[in-house]
């Protein structure tokens, strides 16, 4: 193989069974695949008609039902019934009921591991680039057609390599980063790219703040992204791309950076927290496959100890995954939480999605830690979602406004 | 292969929650279409009509993998799109469900409502004031959206009709 490849270049030149470089296109088969209760059902609709239920891919298979569960009417149930009936006859993996958020669950119990390619019926899939893989999203026609076919295509995507120096300060998180990041990409300026991160040891971002990082490249329109964050080294260090290989940088620099804000209805409309200090809020929302986090929930529960949320403020807290949720309730955290008069929820997809538990009435002001504050994203057209880190979100529910930590 | 088109006119990133908005995604896409763009263009699922087109700015159908989009719009009429650029998973989802995405070059004078000559083969949409180019898609995407969509050129790979 030639030298100085990028990390994108490896991994689609292993899966393809070729040597390729960015802007080829190539057929292969990622490691995994997995879909979701919203996309599976219209997925597994069009298997049937491409090859009958004749499954020719050969790498493993998962279904998990997160995106509406618990179901919240009988189409929601019926959809989840499809997906798992039809998971356990073909002898799919199955992920039980209320385990948690894919893309979070998934990288927590090591189905997805350093190297892969991964495939997932869901934008958010880049999330496996904070466990040193490479997730890719899929609609439900190119994952029907992937099962039947066994491969599916893909362009060999450039290369935007963010070297991250400096440590952050208190009240900074990875999410920070990536709103800093869009604040200079926007939300197509890594379209169609990988954006691989290289944080140095010393920046105080854990493997959570990874998480949160990879899961909102998606928000810059990037294919893909793989994360190496040297506090805590991937074992290959192969899989990095090659000094000299075909990327574009970016300098990222933590020394001065302050909690960031999104503001409606884009995550590329980024600004600091203190533009936006003292904005009315109806809503917060803390979790998701980004940001739901033991680290997530820790951040919150300092802020939250001993306080009461905002009378008026309804505060809705969602562990991704089941082990999160348990950890917390070891920690006493789910107690601070109850005490402070948050609602928290088993692990969905839920309101992030405006699919259901905690969706916004019209007018309604939300500050959350969620990725996307799209127009209508998290309920009704007319409310105003504003995306921060944790801490930022839970300051914001003691005191009814949008506010700074620590002050 | 020339026909004539009503325009749509849509400014940067139409996103997918505002295509098909998710309190409604686990419905039929017969539900569903009745609150495509809503949010941003009062009426348009009774507006729009068979045969109708988009010209979008940037970054269309930006956000979720939700096939949904492009689904619905084709479902609701929608013939082709045509944008300054397009979200990589709309852009692949529109292609497999047999929705054509092209991609507008230079400079054009276009308003809501419009009627235009769409010639495919040409790659060029004529108005009574313009004439706009566009890219089409290339490579693999391009034999897809030959082939009538990915469920189509599955089959041809598996040996089928």
């Amino acid at each position: 193989m030639a030298g100085h490849l990028t990390s994108a270049e490896k991994i689609f030149s292993r899966v393809s069974g070729k040597d390729v470089t960015a802007g080829e296109f190539v057929w292969g088969g990622p490691d995994l695949v997995y879909m979701h209760d919203v996309l599976g059902p219209l997925t597994l609709e069009t298997m049937k008609k491409i090859n009958g239920e004749n499954v020719n891919f050969r790498g493993k298979i998962v279904v998990i039902n997160d995106h509406i569960y618990p179901p919240k009417d009988s189409t929601s149930a019926n959809n989840i019934r499809y997906m798992s009936d039809f998971a356990v006859k073909e002898g799919w993996d199955l992920i039980p009921y209320g385990e948690g958020i894919e893309h979070t669950l998934l990288i927590e119990n090591g189905t997805i591991r350093e190297g892969m390619l991964v495939a997932g019926t869901d934008s958010h899939t880049v999330t496996a680039g904070a466990a040193g893989a490479m997730g890719v999203g899929l609609g439900s026609t190119d994952m029907a057609a992937l099962l039947s076919v066994g491969k599916t295509w893909f362009k060999v995507p450039e290369t935007i390599l963010i070297r991250v120096r400096g440590n952050k300060n208190r009240y900074v998180v990875g999410k920070d980063l990536i709103l800093k990041v869009m604040s200079i990409l926007g939300t197509n300026g890594a379209n169609y790219r990988c954006m691989e991160f290289r944080i140095n040891p010393d920046s105080g971002m854990n493997r959570d703040d990874d998480l949160s990082i990879a899961n909102m490249t998606v928000e810059a329109g990037a294919k893909t992204s793989i994360i190496f964050n040297e506090a805590h080294r991937v074992k290959d260090q192969s899989l990095k791309s090659d000094e000299g290989s075909a990327f574009t940088e970016l300098d990222i620099d933590l020394t001065d950076m302050e909690p960031m804000i999104a503001f409606p209805y884009s995550p590329g409309n980024v600004a600091k927290v203190s533009d936006y200090a003292g904005t009315h809020i109806d809503q917060v929302y803390i979790g998701n496959c980004s940001n739901g986090t033991i680290s997530d929930l820790r951040e919150a529960a300092e802020i939250l100890k001993g306080n009461r949320v905002k009378e008026g403020v309804k505060v809705i807290i969602v562990p991704a995954t089941r082990n999160i949720y348990k950890q917390a309730l070891r920690e006493g955290i789910i107690e601070i939480f109850t005490e402070a008069g948050a609602t928290v929820s088993p692990p969905t997809c839920g309101a992030c999605a405006g699919l259901h538990m905690g969706v916004l009435a019209r007018g309604e002001v939300c500050i959350t830690n969620i990725n996307r504050n799209f127009r209508g994203r998290m309920g009704d057209p007319d409310s105003r979602v504003y995306i921060s880190n944790t801490y930022v979100a839970a300051a914001s529910a003691v005191e009814g406004r949008i506010t700074l930590p620590g002050e | 292969m020339s026909e004539l088109a009503r325009v749509f006119i849509f400014g940067d990133d139409v996103d997918t929650d505002t295509i098909a908005p998710g309190g409604y995604l686990h419905l039929p896409i017969e539900v569903q279409k009745k609150h495509c763009l809503e949010s941003i263009y009062d009426g348009f699922s009774d507006a729009v009509k068979e045969g109708d087109i988009i010209v979008a700015g940037e970054n269309f159908g930006n956000g979720s993998s939700r096939e949904q989009a492009p689904l619905i719009l084709k479902t609701l009429g929608i013939r082709a799109i045509f944008a300054r650029s397009f979200s990589r998973l709309f852009f692949r989802n529109a292609i497999n469900v047999g929705l054509y995405p092209g991609i507008i070059r230079g400079n054009y004078e276009l308003k809501d409502g419009d009627e235009v000559q769409v010639d495919l083969l040409n790659h060029m949409i004529l108005s009574a004031k313009s004439e706009i180019l566009f890219i089409p898609p290339d490579g693999i995407a391009l034999e897809i959206i030959n082939s009538g969509g990915m469920v189509e050129y599955a089959r041809k790979m598996l040996g089928k009709n």
